[in-house]
């Protein structure tokens, strides 16, 4: 990965391509090297879908490498949802792919002067540029079956569908999966738009005749890596809880202590929440002859995902998540699982962001536009995306324009972009990082490496409001570091519980590129990029005023335990107090 | 679901079920819906689940890392007690910050704090009520063979409900129904012909692998 690929897409002729060194930005990748080129090369005040925008794809640092687990892809630009610096990461095969071809990074410059789209094929000898009208408006699925029929099955695809092109604010990158389909995407913030904005319709990565990226210490790498996969292995989460059931084993938990967004976020409970839990879609996709434990990409041994059918025994969708089911389940009322199937997927073929499209259609169905648990208007409103109708229009812009057009007060959106599975009246210790991430309400934000493993941010008293910010502040510390590697966030339930699974974790990076990194260091990584994050975002305009949750969860009570989000104003604005 | 008097248990109808172990998992939505136990009142959740229902320690303390009473996350399985009516749910480790701030005295559980349940003073032990458990995630498989075995209690029109809702190839995993002695026709449950009068249902379900059946 020594090479950055710049595509400028405006000048006189076509689009132009040109591959440089990697040069100021060596050794840094993923979120670390999205915000970096982004914080460093696009205007802060610039219109996000303008020429002045860049569009960032990073690997990982270990992506492309035999490590289990570092698959993820870093998408970055100013975001058209937030108007702050955006950083979506997805699963699928493009990382891995992208890092064996080389390449650090992929920066889309410019904007082309027409309305033309564009396909991009890059391969060991190099890159093309094509412009490929037919694509026009073709969901996620058909572009990829274009591809494959041009192509090839060899490939990896990063793409958009209609919602890209229609520069919508909820728009979503589509990545492919092992099985070439293009079910995992970097969803939030409308990075997908800004793909549209550049005219790129996909991206296709093809890296035959490339070989695994090669350690400087293969024995050292080995052993690490082995040791890292023991680690997932023997934990109760990553190695049991995940490959049974998936993300979607925290309906039912959440459910339970009250704290799932339900109708809009106005109850803490959903009556059907055991319709749509993991445990029910697990025996679901086994009954049906799908599958409850898959992973995404070639080298996870957590295996979370999985393959719905529908009642016929044919292929629907991806196993959806638990943010996607909550958002179109029990965030809208709904539970039947095979419609919340059905939304997943055509949240993927249109290329939306599941969660921000399931939070606005709960906010549109609190308008009256549809009745909450009306599983056929949720899917009729997501076709109104797709095909661009007014209506649709306003929908595929998020929560917070749909609020403003309906005359909505309850929407739940930090910086514009929707509030995720958890609600921060009952876990009020997330709602402090929704309210201050860069990013805008973000589950992953402060998710991973525990303070009591890195030691950042020194002594925590959690018992107090300011010992919440401090958590807060540490874990969104560690996760900026994760987000760097390439890593999938849920290494760190084992990272959490096993130090020694963390120390292999650094092993690995070191016997990579030769360091001898510490916890210090990773810690000095996230904070470099946090800070990275928030100047840019200074610059764009936010201040302390943006980083607060919605007025309604000061409140309006939740019930069952009728609580509000306590954290004072001059408490979250201490989190970045280093 | 609604409060049940222990009293009401004794007149409950007798369901009892032969199922194959491989179509087992058929009920793990029931049991996270949740279904009724007998235990003696104000006892701690260890005296129920160990002393009572013979699971282990050991499984208690490690394995079941996140437990919920009337709703709020609990850390303290030696000081929580149930009474008649609680509701108790038991899960494996979750996945997630949230997951590990739910989790029974975890790091983050303070960020949790204002729904975290709190014991009263009064806990001297009672008679026997009847308390509501629910299984989730890993402990459904793991516990739920257990309690089904034994006995569970179960609102006849939620038991309807379930039957009535079911696939019809869930009825392929019945080996044998008998009602109080006796033996009813797998149809009768599937169509909802079974007509009992009883409020609720104690229902016990053996589960027998292949090579039994």
């Amino acid at each position: 990965m020594d090479n950055i690929l710049r595509i400028i897409m405006g000048p006189e002729g076509g689009p132009k391509a040109t591959v440089i060194p990697v040069g100021e930005y060596a050794g840094i990748g993923g979120r670390a090297l999205t915000s970096a080129i982004v914080s460093k090369e696009v205007p802060p005040l610039c219109h996000p879908l303008g020429a002045d925008n860049k569009l960032v794809f990073a690997p990982g640092l270990l992506s492309g490498t035999a490590a289990a687990m570092s698959g993820r892809l870093s998408v970055g630009c100013k975001s058209p949802l937030t108007g702050g610096i955006k950083e979506a990461n997805s699963g699928g095969q493009a990382s891995q792919t992208l890092a064996r071809l080389g390449y650090a990074a992929i920066v889309l410059e410019g904007a082309p002067k027409d309305d033309n789209i564009y396909k991009i094929f890059i391969n060991k000898d190099g890159v093309e540029i094509n412009l490929d009208n037919s694509l026009k408006m073709l969901g996620n699925y058909a572009v990829v079956e274009k591809m494959k029929a041009e192509y090839g099955d060899k490939i990896a695809c990063i793409s958009i569908g209609p919602a890209g092109e229609m520069k919508m604010c909820a728009a979503s990158v589509a990545c492919t999966d092992m099985e070439l389909r293009p079910t995992r995407h970097a969803g939030r913030g409308g990075v997908g738009a800004v793909m549209g904005a550049k005219g790129v319709k996909v991206i296709v990565l093809d890296d035959s005749g490339m070989k695994m990226r090669s350690p400087k210490d293969p024995d050292k790498f080995r052993e690490a890596n082995k040791n890292w996969v023991d680690g997932l292995k023997k934990h109760p989460v990553t190695g049991e809880g995940l490959p049974a059931y998936g993300t979607n084993v925290l309906t039912n938990i959440l459910n339970e202590a009250g704290a799932y967004p339900t109708k809009n976020f106005s109850l803490g409970q959903f009556a059907g929440s055991s319709k749509i839990s993991g445990e029910t879609e697990a025996a679901t996709e086994t009954t049906r002859g799908g599958s409850a434990t898959h992973g995404c990409h070639r080298g996870c041994v957590i295996q979370c995902s999985g393959i719905y059918m529908d009642k016929n025994g044919q292929y629907l969708t991806k196993q959806p998540e638990y943010e996607t089911v909550w958002a179109h389940g029990g965030n809208c009322g709904i539970d039947d699982l095979d419609a919340i199937a059905m939304l997943d997927r055509l949240d993927d073929d249109y290329g939306l962001d599941t969660i921000e499209m399931g939070a606005t259609i709960g906010v549109a169905m609190e308008a009256g536009v549809a009745k909450f648990g009306d599983a056929q208007a949720a899917i009729s409103l997501v076709h109104e995306v797709g095909k661009g109708t007014p209506l649709g229009r306003i929908l595929g812009n998020g929560a917070a324009v749909t609020g403003k057009a309906f005359g909505v007060e309850r929407v739940p959106v930090v910086k514009n972009q929707a509030l995720p599975a958890y609600d921060p009246r009952g876990v009020q210790g997330i709602g402090v990082t929704y309210a201050t991430s860069t990013m805008g309400a973000d589950h992953t934000a402060g998710y991973a490496v525990t303070a009591n493993i890195l030691k950042v941010g020194g002594y925590v008293n959690p018992l107090t409001p300011e010992g919440q910010v401090e958590l807060s502040r540490n874990l969104q510390i560690a996760t900026a570091a994760v987000d760097a590697t390439g890593m999938c966030l849920f290494i760190a339930f084992a990272v959490l519980d096993q130090p020694e699974t963390f120390q292999a974790l650094l092993d690995m990076l070191n016997a990579f590129y030769g360091l001898n990194l510490t916890g210090d260091d990773v810690t000095a990584l996230g904070k470099s990029i946090l800070k990275n994050e928030r100047n840019f975002n200074t610059k764009a305009g936010f201040t302390p005023a943006h980083d607060r949750l919605p007025e309604f969860f000061k409140k309006e009570l939740l019930p069952p335990h009728n609580v509000t989000f306590k954290v004072r104003d001059e408490d979250l604005d201490t989190v970045f107090n280093w | 679901m609604r409060q049940i008097k222990i009293a009401e248990a004794a007149n409950a109808a007798n369901l009892r079920l032969t199922w194959a172990e491989d179509r087992f998992e058929d009920f793990a939505e029931l049991l996270q819906r949740g279904f009724m136990l007998k235990a003696r009142a104000r006892s701690s959740i260890r005296d129920v689940l160990c002393g009572q229902f013979g699971i282990s320690h050991e499984y208690l303390d490690q394995r079941i890392n996140t437990i919920f009473l009337d709703g709020k996350p609990v850390d303290d399985v030696d000081s929580a007690t149930i009474g008649g009516g609680s509701k108790l749910a038991l899960s494996a480790a979750m996945p997630g910050f949230v997951g590990a701030a739910l989790r029974k005295g975890g790091f983050y559980a303070p960020m949790r704090q204002v729904i975290t349940h709190v014991e009263g003073t009064e806990s001297v032990p009672g008679g026997d009520e009847l308390f509501v458990l629910k299984l989730f995630n890993l402990v459904v498989k793991e516990l739920g063979p257990l309690f089904l075995d034994s006995g569970i209690w179960l609102d006849r029109r939620d038991l309807e409900s379930f039957f009535n809702s079911r696939p019809a190839e869930f009825w392929s995993g019945c080996l044998q129904c008998l009602m109080e002695v006796d033996e009813l026709e797998v149809d009768s449950l599937h169509k909802g012909k079974w007509l009992i009068e009883s409020p609720l249902v104690y229902l016990r379900i053996h589960v027998v692998t292949g090579d039994k059946q």
